[in-house]
C-alpha cells in the first residue's frame, strides 16, 4: 500500500556568490532540513587532505609532528573527492592507502642557503596529481599574484633543511576537522518586522530617535522629511529584543512586532577553498541523499517482520 | 594508546545492521528503529518529516549516549498506517525534497552565472583572465537555453 506524500517543494534564491563565499535564501522547508544541510556541509562533505607524512630530513625549529599537523591543515583542491575512494574501503591497495584511486602523493624539498630566512610554504608542495594541489588564494583575496606566497609551513635559517613525502587521502570533517570544506556555515530565520504606525505616531521626535538608536544593529532609521521610522534592514536584526524592551520602557508595548518566519532561512556559506561554495552545497545535498538512502529498511528486515507480524496477529487473536 | 579508531564514529562495524526494527510488544502500530552510526542530522529530519504525516501519532528520536554512535527513532501510528510504512514514506518524501532542492539550486546557479557574465562584459575594468573564465560559463548557459 502506498501512503500519501507529504513532500515539500523548497525554493532557493542566490543573493551573493564568490568562489569561497555564498549567501542564499532557502524557503518552504523547515529548520530540520536547514540544519541537516549545515551539519552535512561542515562535517560530512568529503575533501582531500594530507594524512600521512614521512619525514626524510628535518633540521628546522619545528618538530616532525608539528610540521605533519600543519601540513594536514592545508586545504587542497578537492573537486575530485566526491568520486574518490576512502582508503579504508579501497580494494586496489588493500587499505594501505597508497594507490592512485584513494591517495595523492606530495613531495617537499627545501633548504636555506642564504642569510635571509626562507619561508617554506604550501607552494613548495609538489603534487603527483595536478587536480589535487594546495589551494591558491591569490585570486579571491584580490591581491597581486606576485605578492601571494601560499600558506607558510615553517621558516628556515641558513643551513636548515626540510625534506619529506606526504600522502593525501579522502576524508570527512567528522573524522578530523582538517577534512572539513567549510570555514563557516550559518543560517538564520528571516525576520518579519512590523511597526505599529498608530503607536509610533504617538511618540515625539526625540523618542523616535532614541528608539531607533536602541537597536544595537542598524535595523531602523528615522526619516527626517516624513518624520517616520522606517525598517531599513530587517536582516540586520539579531533577535536581541532590545527594541522591544525599549518600547516597553517607553510605555508603548507592541510598538514593533518581530516574527521569525519559520519556513524561510538566510544561509551564508564560507568555504576553505577546497571546493567552491556553490559546489559545497550541491555536494552536501548529494551526501545527505546518500545518507537517507543508507537508512532505508533492508528487504530481509521487512520480510522478517511480515512473518513475525502475522504470528503476532495470531497471538493477539486476530 | 587504547583510543578507539576515529572512523568508528561513522563506519558501521561488520556483522551489524545499519537499521534494525523492533515492534512494541504492548502497543499495536508502535515500533522503534535503531539506526547505527547516525546522529541528529538524520534523526531530526526524519522526526520532523514524520510529524507532517497525519497518521503518525508519535515520532521521536534519541541519541542514547554521545559515545554510542546510534540513534533510536520511535514511531506510533494510527491503524490506517504502520510504523514501517510511515518510516519509508518519510524517507521517500525527504529524498524527493532534496531532489527538488538540488534542481532548483542548479537552475538558480545558471541564472546567476549568466547575469554575472553579462554585467561583467559591460564593465570596462574587468580583468582579462576573469573574462576568460566567464566565457566558459556562457557556453554552458547557451546549451541550457538550447535544450
Amino acid at each position: 500500500m502506498e501512503g500519501k506524500s507529504y513532500q515539500r517543494l523548497p525554493r532557493v534564491k542566490i543573493r551573493e556568490m564568490r568562489d569561497d563565499y555564498m549567501k542564499f535564501e532557502l524557503r518552504d522547508t523547515d529548520a530540520s532540513v536547514a540544519n541537516a544541510l549545515r551539519r552535512v556541509m561542515i562535517a560530512e562533505v568529503p575533501t582531500v587532505a594530507i594524512d600521512l607524512v614521512e619525514i626524510e630530513i628535518n633540521s628546522s625549529v619545528l618538530n616532525d609532528e608539528f610540521i605533519a599537523h600543519r601540513l594536514g591543515l592545508i586545504p587542497l583542491t578537492s573537486d575530485r573527492a566526491m568520486s574518490m575512494r576512502f582508503s579504508r574501503d579501497c580494494d586496489a591497495c588493500d587499505g594501505d592507502g597508497q594507490c592512485e584511486f584513494c591517495s595523492v602523493e606530495f613531495h617537499l624539498r627545501a633548504k636555506c642557503h642564504s642569510d635571509q630566512t626562507l619561508d617554506v610554504t604550501s607552494k613548495d608542495l609538489l603534487s603527483s596529481d595536478h587536480t589535487v594541489v594546495p589551494v591558491d588564494f591569490s585570486d579571491s583575496a584580490g591581491m597581486e599574484s606576485s605578492e601571494q606566497k601560499g600558506i607558510i609551513i615553517v621558516k628556515l635559517r641558513r643551513g636548515q633543511e626540510l625534506r619529506l613525502r606526504a600522502i593525501a587521502r579522502k576524508g570527512i570533517g567528522k573524522d578530523h576537522a582538517k577534512w572539513s570544506p567549510a570555514a563557516t556555515v550559518t543560517f538564520m530565520y528571516e525576520p518579519d518586522i512590523r511597526i505599529n504606525e498608530e503607536l509610533m505616531d504617538m511618540l515625539t521626535l526625540d523618542e523616535k530617535k532614541a528608539w531607533v538608536e536602541s537597536s544595537p544593529t542598524k535595523v531602523f532609521d528615522f526619516d527626517p522629511k516624513t518624520e517616520k521610522v522606517v525598517v531599513v534592514d530587517p536582516e540586520a536584526y539579531t533577535y536581541d529584543d532590545e527594541v522591544i524592551k525599549k518600547a516597553e520602557a517607553m510605555g508603548k508595548p507592541g510598538l514593533v512586532d518581530v516574527i521569525a518566519k519559520e519556513d524561510s532561512f538566510i544561509f551564508t556559506v564560507e568555504s576553505t577553498g577546497a571546493v567552491k561554495a556553490s559546489q559545497l552545497l550541491l555536494n552536501a545535498i548529494e551526501v545527505l541523499k546518500q545518507k537517507l538512502d543508507a537508512v532505508r529498511l533492508s528487504e530481509d528486515t521487512v520480510e522478517a517482520d511480515d512473518q513475525f507480524g502475522e504470528l503476532g496477529a495470531h497471538m493477539r487473536g486476530g | 594508546m587504547n583510543a578507539p579508531d576515529r572512523y568508528e564514529r561513522f563506519v558501521v562495524p561488520e556483522g551489524t545492521k545499519k537499521v534494525s526494527y523492533e515492534r512494541d510488544t504492548k502497543i499495536i502500530n508502535a515500533a522503534s528503529f535503531t539506526i547505527e552510526r547516525e546522529d541528529h542530522t538524520i534523526g531530526n529530519i526524519l522526526r520532523m518529516q514524520l510529524h507532517r504525516d497525519e497518521n503518525v501519532l508519535f515520532a521521536g528520536y534519541k541519541l542514547p549516549h554521545p559515545l554510542q554512535y546510534k540513534i533510536i527513532v520511535r514511531i506510533h501510528t494510527t491503524s490506517q498506517s504502520s510504523p514501517m510504512q510511515a518510516y519509508n514514506q518519510a524517507i521517500n518524501d525527504l529524498d524527493k525534497e532534496l531532489d527538488h532542492l538540488k534542481s532548483c539550486f542548479e537552475v538558480m546557479l545558471l541564472r546567476w552565472q549568466s547575469i554575472q557574465w553579462s554585467t561583467n562584459r559591460h564593465s570596462k575594468n574587468c580583468k582579462e583572465a576573469y573574462f576568460d573564465k566567464r566565457c566558459q560559463i556562457i557556453v554552458v548557459c547557451c546549451h541550457a537555453n538550447l535544450y
